[in-house]
């Protein structure tokens, strides 16, 4: 490849510090869930317990690994970054993707606070284009952060003419 | 939710224009949808009471007719009081539908939003001469949830009026459509003098050759009979004494046809060749008259101010209007058989046909049958109205580690076909006589000629070896293909890209079309320095990508496609963009 092979720059912030231990919570919960129902029926029936009892260890095993490793990938993964005329997004750890759309197509823009993410103070912003490929989303962001961003976002848009498509 | 464009369907804010008389549906469409439930229902109550006579039940002889009566009219009345309560009308700004009997609904939306017209008319709707209007938005309206106003049944001159109004930017011709329900004289001759005036500056994009039904029977669906077809041939070898096969075998040194037929071929000559004759008749019938009563009166038109119009079908006519700046591309669809015999057809890129259901928007957005690849590619350019078309764009291809990655997967399926024919082969060594009475027996109990056991106790082991490797083969060969199936190119005004093996797509985009970018890449891309590059779009399914593409080029490429959207989030190889031109002199 030639050496002025463009490549991505990550967008310049950082999500919130606090969206790892969000991203912990969450995952715990999951690996929780998940190993209990091999435990149920090893509490119950006596002669395959043992097998159970590994496909829980195997699930449980799997679950913690993901909830350490995880959400630090993550947060070194997920940032956003709002210009004057564009939306830029990283996210995703193993998979990982980058998103762009620039202010003339976003149609609306909204906040969104799960009970969760409530508890640790956080907020998301979902940013919809007219495609069918799915909102764009910021996830993990400061409250304040999140609802200065949104307002932001839907003033430019409102002053850009077009109906976006 | 904030609505930035301030025009959200949910809100009737608009300035209430009394002008416009609001429409209904046709009475007569009340009845058509009675008359076909009746034409169902009624026969099948008297077989009903005939049969509950002969068996001498004689209270509930007289149940069937007169219940399927009353049910028919529970029927119509609903059917009356939901074309009683549905009105709508196009004033100058919007279109409006007002419709339920118990929960009442008002949908609108602004004219300028309405991508396209789809005028379909089954048979039994014909007959009363009506047709159901579909309006698609490419955004939901109302709560609902549904991207499309449907107005069932109207007239077909209000059907065409509609048609008309809705894709042309003018004002409804007033006089025309409040008459419209009662079908009065004026309106009938205002609809056809528009109608010469219109034909007159139509321009024929495409019309039905019939010799391209022809390639309706070429799918994979049919080679599945045709790979039968081979087998069947070598059933014919055996039984003209296998000189064919006696020269091969003779050069490669392979066991005699005595060997191998005299198991396989012994009882079954007669029985596999002629099922699977009937087979592929028997499918290619069904498929091409499935084709002529999807494609009969095919025509593809463009009208003066650019709209698009398919019209097609024998039994169910369909015509599909697309306004032309919503048609932001166009697709070369080449399924693997197809392409082998030298067939493509071609698929519109455009906004409005409901990407909801994705079955649904491959069946609207096609715009023509199977035909010839040079007719096909010659048709695309005229719908993007280019001199050059984008589809003779020279493809850039991918890297060879795209290669790499398809001989890897191709590798992964080898190696686990190997293990499971070495298990099967193993697995088979062991069977005894016994077991495969047991297996023939318990087969004869589904087919009458059992075929499968005694085939597989007769074949020698290493015929599990052989089909491993032709399932090598296959994957090899499948991988190449995808490989060489990969591309992308710019065009001043669209960007191509490329990709597909079992269905090939070239899909040309408007690069003005281009809402913004998604890169994703998965572990193995990143170790590989590849990425898939898409560019979203509100056209079509929403996304085009360049997969597998290396990731300089295919940010490259997007950059050029929709110059400055990415570039302020681009750094050259080495940092900063400084230090990169620098560097680029120095080269």
């Amino acid at each position: 490849m030639s050496s002025d092979a463009p490549r991505l720059r990550p967008p310049h912030h950082r999500v919130d510090r606090r969206a790892v231990w969000w991203w912990t919570t969450r995952s715990l919960t999951v690996t929780v869930v998940l190993t209990a129902v091999p435990v149920v029926p090893a509490l119950i029936w006596a002669p395959p317990r043992s097998w159970f009892l590994l496909a829980a260890a195997v699930i449980g095993g799997l679950g913690l690994l993901i909830t350490v490793v995880m959400p630090q990938w993550r947060y070194r993964v997920h940032r956003w970054e709002v210009t004057d005329t564009a939306v830029y997004t990283a996210s995703g750890w193993i998979w990982q993707e980058w998103r762009v759309a620039p202010m003339s197509r976003i149609q609306t823009v909204d906040t969104a606070r799960g009970p969760l993410q409530r508890a640790f103070g956080l907020s998301s912003v979902t940013v919809t284009t007219a495609s069918a490929a799915g909102p764009i989303e910021i996830t993990g962001l400061d409250h304040t952060v999140a609802t200065d961003v949104a307002e932001r976002l839907t003033e430019t848009t409102q002053a850009t003419p077009g109906d976006a498509t | 939710m904030t609505s930035p464009d301030g025009l959200s369907p949910q809100t009737p804010d608009h300035p209430a224009d009394p002008e416009v008389p609001w429409q209904r549906l046709h009475p007569l469409s009340v009845w058509a949808s009675a008359a076909v439930a009746g034409i169902f229902l009624v026969p099948s109550a008297i077989v009903g009471t005939i049969v509950l006579a002969v068996l001498g039940q004689y209270p509930w002889v007289f149940f069937p007719v007169p219940g399927s009566l009353a049910f028919l009219a529970l029927t119509t009345y609903l059917d009356l009081l939901r074309l009683r309560a549905t009105r709508y009308r196009v004033t100058d700004e919007r279109m409006e539908v007002r419709s339920g009997v118990i929960a009442k609904s008002y949908r609108s939306i602004p004219r300028e939003r309405v991508r396209s017209v789809d005028v379909a008319a089954p048979l039994y709707v014909r007959v009363f001469g009506l047709c159901s209007v579909t309006v698609g938005t490419g955004e939901k309206v109302g709560s609902g949830g549904s991207d499309q106003l449907q107005l069932i049944y109207v007239t077909a001159e209000q059907g065409e009026g509609l048609r008309r109004d809705l894709l042309h930017r003018r004002a409804p011709r007033r006089t025309g459509d409040a008459e419209g329900a009662d079908g009065s004289g004026t309106a009938g001759a205002a609809e056809e003098e528009a109608a010469e005036e219109e034909a007159a500056d139509e321009v024929e994009l495409a019309r039905l050759v019939p010799a391209w039904l022809a390639y309706a029977p070429a799918t994979a669906a049919t080679l599945g009979v045709g790979l039968g077809a081979i087998a069947a041939l070598l059933g014919l070898n055996a039984q003209t004494g296998g000189v064919g096969w006696d020269w091969v075998s003779g050069r490669l040194g392979l066991p005699t046809p005595e060997q191998m037929s005299s198991f396989v071929m012994a009882r079954l000559l007669m029985v596999v060749p002629l099922s699977l004759l009937a087979l592929l008749v028997s499918g290619v019938v069904v498929l091409t008259l499935a084709a002529v009563e999807t494609w009969w009166n095919y025509r593809l038109t463009r009208e003066a101010d650019g709209t698009v119009r398919l019209r097609r079908g024998l039994l169910t006519s369909v015509s599909l209007s697309v306004e032309g700046r919503r048609l932001n591309g166009v697709t070369l669809h080449e399924p693997f058989v197809l392409r082998s015999v030298g067939g493509a057809d071609v698929r519109a890129v455009a906004t409005g046909l409901s990407a909801a259901d994705e079955k649904k928007t491959s069946a609207k957005s096609r715009l023509s049958p199977g035909m010839p690849r040079a007719r096909a590619r010659a048709l695309a350019a005229d719908l993007m109205r280019e001199e050059a078309s984008p589809l003779d764009v020279p493809l850039t291809a991918h890297p060879r580690s795209a290669l790499r990655r398809r001989f890897t997967r191709a590798g992964f399926v080898t190696v686990l076909g190997t293990v499971a024919a070495a298990a099967l082969a193993w697995a088979h060594g062991l069977a005894n006589q016994t077991w495969w009475e047991h297996a023939i027996r318990a087969e004869q109990e589904f087919a009458p000629v059992p075929l499968a056991t005694p085939v597989l106790e007769t074949t020698p082991t290493w015929g599990w070896g052989v089909l491993a490797v032709l399932l090598g083969v296959a994957a090899f060969w499948y991988a190449l293909g995808s490989y060489r199936g990969l591309g992308h190119g710019l065009h001043p005004r669209y960007l191509v890209v490329r990709q597909g093996m079992a269905a090939r797509d070239t899909v040309a985009l408007e690069r003005s079309a281009v809402i913004g970018w998604r890169i994703t890449r998965s572990p193995f891309q990143r170790w590989a320095g590849l990425a898939d590059v898409a560019a979203t779009t509100a056209a079509g399914s929403g996304m085009y990508a360049a997969t597998d593409v290396g990731l300089g080029q295919g940010l490259a490429w997007a950059d050029a496609a929709a110059p400055g959207l990415l570039e302020p989030f681009l750094v050259r190889e080495d940092g900063g963009g400084a230090s990169g031109a620098r560097e680029r002199e120095g080269a």
